[in-house]
């Protein structure tokens, strides 16, 4: 496993244009980020070409990469979830509740553990700020999930939770500014990586 | 839109971090972030949040047809993407044979070029139109062609290296830039020089201090870039010297 540092460095050889730096980030970090964009998509054939459309991206702009801006797994993750959310609305794939489905989308719909509001749970108790994002209403932790693990919209996520688009979009900024209260109150580094 | 309110700019720039943020305004605010280091800070700072996010999403194994398709895009139909001539190796291997004769002769000729020409060009032109004092380097391969013009201002920690011809570097290795001291001392590492294009090298210190006793430079083939202290591993596959152009 590479660590940032690692990665930093790769990135940097990258923008050099050295390809067997190249692909050692890819092989790093593929399969996350094949994971980030296929819970936007719901769709594996989908989520490979906005795979393949990030790492075109990262060919060309590694010398854009900063790290004093956000760490190089922020940076790529950025890309992946930029890509997929802009595939997700340019209409050229089904919504992830419209369940045009293959098989792969099938058994993840039917692993309740996938699910947008368990990823958070999960991804929230390895932050170890469960308590503290505990304080948040159901409706709130729901709205952020669908937001960041489905790529939804304000709109969508009011259609999604059946509340008004005011509340919807409330409900999110309130989820935001908690997770930036307990990340900050858990200690976990805020300041971007030097 | 430049001007925001930090409020206002840290609301956008998690919206955008998040997600949220669509349509019309999203495209408006990434023109934005492209124009606006606080911006890009904001996000920065915002996308690190999310990013623990990610952490519990179960990872998926692309097909091995990602990567190849990306090798195919990027390196074969795009042969300006990337150097990528057919054998790569068997040029090097020729180049490394050859060089002992030719990049001698070379560097000595285009040396003696660059110093004929210097005192015209300081002596000559109107004073605010002198380049600005600097080191300057050109490094020739075994063929005697010009291949790397190097330069950074003397008293700056910073050197343009500019690729006159694209250099073939194998995979899996840097092309390694060295200074060679003129008292015969150790070469040291200078950067990374890219195959083909322009690229800046930061350096460890101001030129004038890095460079004031060197007088040559020269580059290797290394498996990774060279730290200090570390030793050329193998032969330079160009060479030239580096001069004081004041």
């Amino acid at each position: 496993m590479l660590t940032n540092e690692d990665l930093a460095a790769l990135l940097a050889r990258v923008a050099l244009a050295d390809r067997a730096a190249f692909e050692q980030v890819y092989r790093a970090t593929c399969a996350h980020l094949l994971g980030v964009a296929f819970r936007i998509l719901n769709n594996r054939e989908r989520a490979e070409e906005v795979l393949q459309e990030a790492f075109m991206n990262v060919w060309h702009s590694a010398g854009g990469f900063n790290a004093s801006v956000a760490g190089p797994m922020t940076w790529l993750i950025n890309i992946v979830r930029n890509k997929a959310i802009d595939a997700l609305r340019s209409g050229k794939t089904g919504r992830a509740s419209t369940f045009a489905l293959d098989d792969e989308a099938l058994a993840v719909a039917a692993d309740e553990a996938q699910q947008p509001q368990a990823l958070l749970d999960q991804s929230l108790t390895k932050l170890k700020i469960t308590g503290c994002m505990g304080e948040l209403g159901a409706s709130q932790r729901q709205a952020l999930a669908l937001a960041y693990y489905r790529g939804m919209a304000h709109a969508e996520i009011a259609e999604a939770l059946g509340a008004p688009l005011g509340t919807a979009k409330a409900w999110v900024r309130r989820g935001l500014d908690k997770l930036k209260a307990c990340l900050e109150l858990a200690g976990v580094r805020q300041d971007p990586p030097t | 839109m430049n001007t925001l309110l930090p409020e206002r700019l840290d609301r956008l720039a998690r919206e955008y971090a998040l997600g949220t943020l669509a349509g019309p305004a999203r495209r408006r605010f990434e023109r934005l972030l492209r124009q606006t280091p606080a911006a890009m800070l904001a996000v920065g700072a915002w996308q690190e949040r999310l990013a623990g996010l990610a952490s519990a999403v179960p990872a998926m194994q692309p097909g091995e047809s990602v990567w190849r398709g990306l090798e195919r895009r990027l390196f074969i139909s795009s042969p300006r993407a990337a150097p990528a001539p057919a054998r790569p190796l068997q040029w090097l291997w020729g180049l490394l044979s050859v060089r002992a004769l030719g990049g001698a002769l070379a560097g000595v000729f285009l040396c003696a070029l660059l110093l004929r020409l210097q005192p015209g060009l300081i002596g000559m032109e109107p004073q605010r139109d002198a380049l600005p004092e600097s080191y300057v380097g050109l490094l020739t391969d075994a063929e005697g062609k010009p291949t790397v013009l190097a330069s950074s201002k003397r008293h700056g920690k910073r050197m343009t290296v500019k690729l006159l011809q694209p250099v073939v570097i194998p995979a899996g290795s840097v092309a390694q830039l060295w200074a060679l001291p003129k008292d015969g001392s150790a070469a040291f590492p200078v950067g990374v020089v890219p195959g083909s294009g322009s690229a800046t090298v930061d350096l460890a210190d101001t030129s004038e201090k890095l460079f004031f006793n060197v007088s040559r430079l020269a580059v290797s083939i290394e498996a990774a870039p060279a730290k200090t202290g570390d030793a050329p591993s193998g032969a330079f596959i160009l060479s030239g010297h580096c001069v004081k152009l004041w």
